[in-house]
């Protein structure tokens, strides 16, 4: 029993206008749902933080000595640090390092990753073990006391000695994220019909194969994004790295150690904004990597 | 004879974002006891969901409107407790999945489900329902005890579907419902697969319903035949005389596309446009409308009854013309 | 015999990941700014040894001479490895660092296998109930929970524990791992103290991973109850507590993955732990031999870590062949 798979122009029309409505009404679902318009808001207003905050305070934040650990007021809204100096002031200008530097890791690890995860799913025999191994290895191993070792040696302090000495060990994720996605999509019809026709492997990866990881990428991008933050923010925060410009694993530092603001209730804003927007930033960001996952995973959505 | 199973008026709704529509509509249908009848309609026609209904089992967010299924030994299903139809589900009926499908528990071999099944059914002595239990797959050409130390994954399709069949009749259930039974089988197993179906249905007794896509299948198998198409049954009889005389322009259809190793291949003309799915179905006048050669405008008014002719029905306002001219 | 293959090929696997880790600190080491070991050498010959002894001083503390070839240096260090000789203390004069490193490691396991189970025990519990009442408001509370659980960073956690228990409210004690009042021994005292030490560090691990725990077992228990021999095993008349098994086993596959992981989280997340609650274990000993210089602490330590997470992660390899019949077949194909 065959039927024809010929479609009449009205059916045609009418099964665009479905999908626009599907395309439509996935777009209503992300927009009412607060938290996700919350996520974007979050993550659009730290990136401007990021970008334009030094620009919007002189180089050196002025002091004031009479003023350490001021409680939140009309004049400093987050209170002061040790020095009076402004606790807006320097969340403002710490934004910037925290972020660029996570970017910068998280753009390596995309790279590697994903350039990785790809040559191990679809030449499997080949490369795949070889890479998998390798992989597997370096996920293995917990990245942080590494980091913490090899801070002794090599100090990277800049921003992008950090980002890169993030990136360079935390790629193992995606790889195998990649590689699993690549294998799957590999046993389907469309690849195989694909190398069929003779289509050489590398056009077949970029045009058939990406396109389909994408997603999972871009999700992956996010995630790793608040890895990367938390991490970078945790070995200043334990004084493994030096600093040379403020960001908000410094501030923790001194908040923790330097200033006792865990014994003393009286720097709480001083301990807390930091803290705080670190919270804020991953929350979006997990939110948001949530909200792709659905976007491009129909099962996970709700009836 | 006695129906073994009955369904009247059967309707299963699911909630769309159009509102609630049917996959089952309207159907009333008999089983008759110790007869084979098959079930025959393209994807998407509403034949497994009818098929599950028939254990109470739809799943979420479907849900049954309207309708009753009444069942020899057992009552109105749609109305048991929920105990009670846990009891009659295996030991009253008995329902065989796709060979396909995965039906067994991955992780444990298969004569520690059986074990789970007799004792979640009651059974006392459980050494003699495993014997039982060797005695059926033997019959059915397993070697019962290497079946029974393996694993699903360690099992061909043509084993998993005897083991399913199996399972399904181990209790000495009357009614087994067998969904798609040769699908995805290679043609010798296929036929083996038939034979036993063809064996056990005799020997003891059962009311039995298979389904399936494949009409080859429904027109060896069964004794009496109903065509479904998106939620209707269109037409029903015993198979010799709906094969040989179709009266619905679907059933009609269906035959011509099927091309037959005698004959020119272009004389098997496939139908045109496809299956609807919820939301495209017509929602006033005869669902087959729009693929249909000779519809007319009466066609579009509401939907057609079903007319009796011996004992076959059909639901054609044209076919029930025909029939009315030449009585 | 499938299965001892297995075992044997990820020994193997593991053996060599220890290797190269313990070679790569090695290179380390001689790559630490000023290369102690020379320094060490060059101070004892100014002491006023000579250099033959100053080289066997330096062995001694580093595991290898340096100057030597490097193929000398490595074999050194190796061989000592072997024999579980990690070198001596520069902080502390003379105390072999495999001593040191040997009793900060309990403080350390106790406190993350604490953590996981508890966390395991937890989260579990708390994911199939998400995954059961799924589109109830209990289950989306739940699951909105647990990600916003796992998307706090650990030491962020430890911070606002400490912060919240010790200062805010003075519940807890302020650090450490026993109050020195108490004689070390089964006494009650002793073992109060050591308990009350231990819950905020505890509940700093188990908060770190108890969202992981949850949203992975939610997702995996409504995976599994959609499959089809579930829905078979409802239409066969099973009895819903033997249904309850079946979906419970099947999802708890993934889990063992997570077990992997989450291990080396910790581990690396011990760091911060014992930093902020000032607990002896090897994650305060790395820190604070950062701190005064003392590298062969800091490679004994590092080294101590990523062996306990090495093997944490076999053990764990180990346990799904068993637990999963269908990774012991090899005519399956699988990824």
């Amino acid at each position: 029993m065959t039927t024809t798979s010929a479609l009449t122009p009205e059916q045609l029309q009418r099964a665009m206008r479905r999908s626009r409505q599907r395309a439509a009404s996935r777009w209503r679902l992300f927009v009412n749902t607060p938290g996700r318009v919350a996520s974007c808001v979050i993550v659009v207003v730290f990136a401007l933080m990021a970008i334009a905050g030094p620009y919007l305070y002189p180089a050196n934040l002025p002091i004031h000595p009479g003023d350490i650990y001021a409680p939140p007021s009309l004049a400093h809204p987050l209170g002061t640090d040790f020095e009076g100096t402004d606790t807006l002031a320097l969340i403002v200008t710490g934004a910037r390092y925290v972020l660029l530097a996570a970017l910068i890791a998280a753009v390596i690890t995309i790279v590697l990753g994903t350039s990785a995860g790809l040559a191990a799913g679809y030449y499997p025999r080949l490369a795949g073990s070889a890479i998998m191994r390798v992989t597997d290895f370096v996920l293995a191993i917990p990245g942080f006391p590494v980091l913490l070792v090899l801070s002794t040696i090599w100090r990277f302090s800049s921003v992008l000695q950090m980002g890169v000495a993030l990136g360079v060990f935390g790629w193992g994720g995606v790889a195998r994220a990649v590689r699993a996605q690549t294998l799957s999509l590999r046993e389907r019809g469309f690849v195989e019909a694909a190398r069929g026709l003779g289509l050489p492997g590398g056009h077949i990866i970029r045009a058939e194969v990406l396109p389909n990881v994408a997603p999972f990428i871009g999700m992956n991008l996010m995630l790793q994004l608040t890895g990367f933050i938390y991490t970078e923010v945790g070995l200043f925060f334990l004084g493994a790295v030096p600093y040379s410009t403020n960001n908000w694993g410094v501030m923790l530092n001194n908040a923790v150690f330097q200033a006792n603001a865990v014994t003393s209730p009286r720097a709480l804003a001083y301990l807390l904004s930091p803290l705080i927007c670190i919270l804020l930033i991953t929350l979006a960001l997990v939110t948001l990597a949530n909200a792709v996952d659905e976007f491009f995973n129909p099962r996970l959505r709700r009836a | 004879m006695a129906a073994g199973v009955r369904v009247r008026d059967l309707t299963v709704s699911f909630p769309t974002p159009d509102g609630p529509l049917p996959a089952v509509a309207g159907v009333s249908l008999d089983l008759a006891r110790g007869q084979i009848t098959g079930l025959v309609g393209e994807s998407g026609s509403g034949k497994s969901t009818l098929a599950l209904t028939l254990l109470n089992a739809v799943p979420a967010p479907g849900h049954v409107s309207s309708g009753s299924v009444l069942i020899d030994d057992v009552g109105d299903v749609l109305a048991l407790r929920r105990a009670e139809l846990r009891r009659a589900r295996g030991a009253k009926i008995g329902y065989v999945f796709q060979a396909s499908q995965n039906s067994l528990n991955p992780l444990k071999p298969v004569g520690k489900q059986l074990l789970d099944l007799g004792r979640s059914h009651g059974q006392r002595d459980l050494r003699a329902f495993l014997h039982t239990a060797r005695l059926l797959m033997d019959e059915m050409g397993l070697d019962a005890e290497r079946v029974l130390a393996s694993y699903q994954h360690e099992l061909s399709g043509g084993m998993r579907q005897r083991v399913g069949i199996a399972l399904a009749l181990v209790l000495n259930a009357h009614v087994l419902i067998l969904d798609e039974p040769t699908t995805a089988l290679d043609m010798l197993t296929q036929a083996s697969v038939l034979a036993i179906i063809r064996k056990v249905h005799a020997e003891r007794h059962l009311t039995t319903l298979v389904i399936s896509h494949d009409m080859g299948v429904v027109g060896d198998l069964a004794d009496r035949m109903a065509v479904m198409y998106a939620g209707r049954i269109v037409e029903e009889g015993p198979t010799a005389q709906v094969l040989a005389d179709p009266r619905h322009p679907y059933t009609r259809g269906l035959l011509t596309s099927m091309p037959r190793i005698t004959g020119e291949i272009k004389e098997a003309r496939p139908l045109p446009g496809r299956v609807p799915d919820l939301a495209s179905a017509p929602r006033q006048g005869c669902v087959f409308r729009p693929r249909c050669p000779l519809a007319t405008d009466a066609c579009a008014t509401a939907e057609p009854p079903a007319t009796v002719l011996g004992d076959r029905r059909f639901a054609c306002y044209v076919a029930a013309g025909e029939a009315g001219a030449a009585a | 015999m499938r299965l001892a293959r297995l075992l044997a090929a990820k020994l193997v696997t593991g053996l060599v990941m220890i290797w190269v880790v313990a070679s790569a600190t090695f290179f380390l080491v001689l790559d630490m700014p000023g290369n102690p070991a020379q320094a060490r050498e060059a101070q004892d010959i100014l002491h006023g040894m000579t250099p033959a002894q100053a080289q066997r001083q330096t062995a001694a503390m580093f595991g290898f001479v340096p100057r030597q070839p490097l193929a000398d240096q490595y074999g050194h260090y190796m061989w000592q490895l072997l024999h579980f000789n990690l070198g001596v203390s520069i902080a502390q004069e003379g105390t072999p660092v495999a001593h040191i490193v040997a009793s900060a490691f309990p403080w350390t396991v106790i406190l993350a296998l604490s953590g996981i189970l508890i966390s395991f025990l937890i989260g579990v519990c708390l994911g199939v109930v998400a995954a059961v009442k799924r589109n109830t408001r209990l289950g989306d509370a739940l699951t909105l929970g647990g990600a916003i659980v796992n998307g706090i960073p650990i030491f962020v956690i430890a911070i606002l524990l400490f912060y919240l228990f010790t200062t805010i409210w003075a519940l807890f004690p302020q650090g450490g791992n026993v109050s020195i009042t108490y004689a070390p021994g089964l006494n009650a005292g002793y073992v109060g103290s050591l308990v009350t030490h231990a819950v905020l560090p505890v509940t700093a691990y188990v908060l770190s991973i108890l969202g992981a725990w949850m949203l992975t077992t939610k997702a995996s228990v409504v995976s599994v109850m959609g499959d089809d021999f579930i829905l078979a095993a409802e239409l066969r008349g099973l009895r819903p507590l033997t249904v309850a098994r079946y979906i419970t086993r099947n999802a708890m596959l993934p889990l063992f993955t997570i077990l992997a992981i989450a291990l080396g989280l910790l581990f690396g997340g011990a760091i911060f732990i014992e930093d902020v609650f000032n607990y002896p274990g090897l994650g305060q000993l790395m820190i604070s031999s950062i701190a005064t210089k003392d590298f062969p602490v800091l490679d004994g330590a590092f080294l101590l870590i990523i062996v306990a997470v090495i093997v944490a992660n076999i053990l764990a390899d180990l346990t799904y062949p068993l637990i999963d019949p269908r990774i012991r077949d090899p005519r399956i194909r699988r990824r």
